[in-house]
């Protein structure tokens, strides 16, 4: 099988390497990351000017109609950054959302200002005892139409403090799944903001008659929020992947400078055994990325779902290995600030909580094959 | 005005060189290349020469193997109009490479030329000067800024222990500094369109230029390994080193 990145994908991929290389150090991500907003605003106009927030979307609305492949790539890239810029939650999982549910005029507004750089919004599926199981949300939404009443309480909504609106999945009258549209300053939210273990940003949010239009015409969209979770899964893998690769790179590099007994460590056999493991799992972890972006672009809902399910699991699993491995390696530095090596665990952390860890989804999958 | 811009494709700046065991040559199996940095800042000048409305067109062209051709697809991403390829495995010594390039340069007809001031794998610093001397243009090299006004091109060049300003009539040929520009990013509608642009690949044999070899690799070596650092007991003892050891001071 032939995995060569064609030359478009190969140029974008050049174009965000020389980004992190050039414009994202790790001392300018740290100092975006601690600043008031979380950050940085030139790098979100830098991304909507270098056409990256159009990357998945329709040419109809202002996009450049990438598939997971090409978003995978763009990700991959960013993800060696650490970015802390709300893409994912803007333009992988809200715009996402809004380009399969939302009707032609609200893809023209909505997906327009997204590519402009002009709008932030932020996605809020996740509740307390909802991580990922959407059947199991029980915020709900009332009304139909431009008059929708929200009610309830979402947690870990990523960047909703940046966010001017949010997408909001809610439990309808009728028993659905629905998505709503809500103004991210709209009377009756409360929100606690925090930051986030991994130094991005995240809120939970209570709503309390909170006025919302529907979006699109449709109030059962659970398949489609899924797919949007699909999506994000193969997006934060990505980035989960490069993190390995370069927390596997530099623990190579490290052991190959730092001396005990008079020799580098590199030469212990148990470390280099510790250190072929960690290249394993990243191996196993990338071919599994392949697969699910291959799956997920082909269309087919159910193996779309069971290849995002996989990719969470090994991924979660992989990144918990080459994370502990780098660390114990690099000693006690491998945990301090000024380190990226502890940095980048901790983003491999959040990223194994995110939309289902990887214990949620082999105990899904266990069951779906039980059941079958 | 149109402007011909040379490019060459070289290992990227942020991969870590590796020697042949044998010390033939630097090894590039499974080695990321990429357009030369100083060659990138050839593009970034016409390109802002283009959006000043001065140049009209943009022609990158690249001497070197089939595979050139990503880096030329790159320079059409960043703004160039069309691409030539002269395509060549052996032989792209400097001398070489500026015969091939004034036939080029015959064809185009171009008013200015901009190149890299030289190429971060061979380090030679040759081929826009030869370029200049065969093609009967003058030359400015090392170029930090660069005017343009009234078929006059001003250019200051940066020079041992200042800056020097040196005016010349068009066609002529510039080769660039670090300091001339920042190059752009590659913008994606810009890196889909670059596909569609032309991109038109010569050989030798059809600008009738022979290569011969003038010079011979004879080996390559990596530099030599750092020594671990030292913990001295007085600043005397730090004195004494740096003088006597590093012969520093």
């Amino acid at each position: 099988m032939d995995f060569a990145l064609n030359d478009i994908q190969q140029m974008l991929q050049d174009s965000a390497d020389k980004f992190i290389h050039n414009k994202y150090d790790f001392e300018t991500r740290q100092k975006h990351s601690k600043s008031e907003l979380g950050y940085s605003e030139d790098n979100w106009q830098l991304f909507a000017e270098l056409g990256w927030l159009a990357l998945p979307f329709e040419e109809e609305f202002g996009g450049l109609d990438g598939n997971a492949t090409d978003v995978m790539v763009l990700m991959t890239e960013l993800g060696k950054g650490l970015l802390v810029e709300p893409y994912v939650s803007t333009v992988i999982m809200a715009g996402n959302a809004i380009q399969r549910c939302g009707t032609d005029e609200q893809k023209a507004e909505l997906i327009g200002s997204i590519v402009g750089g002009e709008l932030k919004l932020a996605f809020a599926a996740t509740e307390a005892q909802a991580p990922a199981d959407i059947k199991a949300i029980t915020t709900t939404a009332t009304g139909s139409g431009d008059s929708v009443k929200i009610n309830g309480k979402k947690s870990v909504v990523l960047h909703a403090a940046s966010a001017d609106k949010l997408i909001v999945a809610a439990r309808t009258d009728t028993d659905t799944i629905g998505l709503y549209i809500v103004d991210a300053s709209a009377e009756g939210i409360s929100a606690h903001h925090y930051p986030t273990n991994d130094g991005g940003r995240a809120s939970d949010l209570t709503f309390k008659d909170v006025n919302a239009t529907q979006l699109g015409d449709s109030n059962d969209v659970a398949a489609a929020i899924q797919a949007v979770l699909n999506d994000a899964v193969v997006a934060v893998s990505a980035e989960a992947v490069s993190l390995m690769d370069k927390m596997l790179n530099a623990t190579v590099e490290y052991t190959k400078v730092r001396k005990q007994f008079d020799v580098p460590i590199a030469k212990f056999q148990v470390l280099q055994h510790n250190m072929v493991d960690m290249f394993m799992e990243c191996e196993q972890a990338r071919s599994m990325l392949y697969y699910a972006a291959i799956t997920i672009g082909e269309g087919n809902a159910e193996a779309a779902n069971k290849a995002s399910q996989f990719l969470k699991w090994k991924v979660g699993q992989a990144a918990r290995l080459v994370g502990q491995t780098a660390v114990q390696l690099h000693g006690g530095m491998g945990v301090t600030d000024e380190l990226d090596v502890g940095h980048m665990f901790k983003r491999l952390t959040m990223i194994n909580t995110l939309f289902g860890s990887m214990d949620y989804h082999l105990d899904s999958l266990v069951k779906q094959r039980q059941a079958a | 005005m149109k402007v011909l811009v040379t490019v060459k494709r070289v290992i990227d700046y942020n991969v870590k060189i590796r020697v042949k065991p044998d010390g033939s040559d630097v090894d590039l199996t499974n080695v990321k290349m990429a357009i030369n940095p100083f060659c990138e800042i050839a593009v970034e000048e016409a390109v802002r020469l283009k959006e000043q409305g001065i140049a009209s067109e943009i022609v990158v062209v690249s001497i070197g193997p089939a595979n050139a051709q990503e880096q030329l697809r790159t320079a059409l991403a960043l703004g160039a109009d069309r691409a030539i390829l002269v395509e060549s495995e052996a032989n792209t010594e400097s001398l070489n490479v500026a015969k091939l390039l004034a036939k080029v340069v015959e064809q185009e007809q171009p008013s200015l030329v901009i190149m890299g001031k030289q190429a971060i794998d061979s380090d030679n610093n040759q081929t826009g000067q030869m370029l200049a001397a065969l093609c009967d243009m003058p030359q400015a090299t090392f170029a930090s800024e660069v005017r343009i006004a009234d078929d006059k091109v001003t250019v200051t060049r940066e020079i041992d222990g200042g800056l020097q300003t040196l005016a010349m009539p068009l066609p002529a040929v510039v080769t660039t500094d670090l300091r001339l520009n920042e190059p752009r990013f590659a913008k994606l509608p810009n890196i889909m369109k670059a596909k569609r642009k032309p991109l038109e690949t010569l050989t030798p044999e059809t600008l009738g230029v022979s290569l011969s070899a003038h010079t011979r690799l004879v080996s390559v070596a990596p530099p030599a390994q750092r020594s671990a650092g030292v913990k001295v007991a007085s600043v005397e003892e730090l004195v004494d080193k740096l003088k006597n050891e590093a012969k520093v001071i």
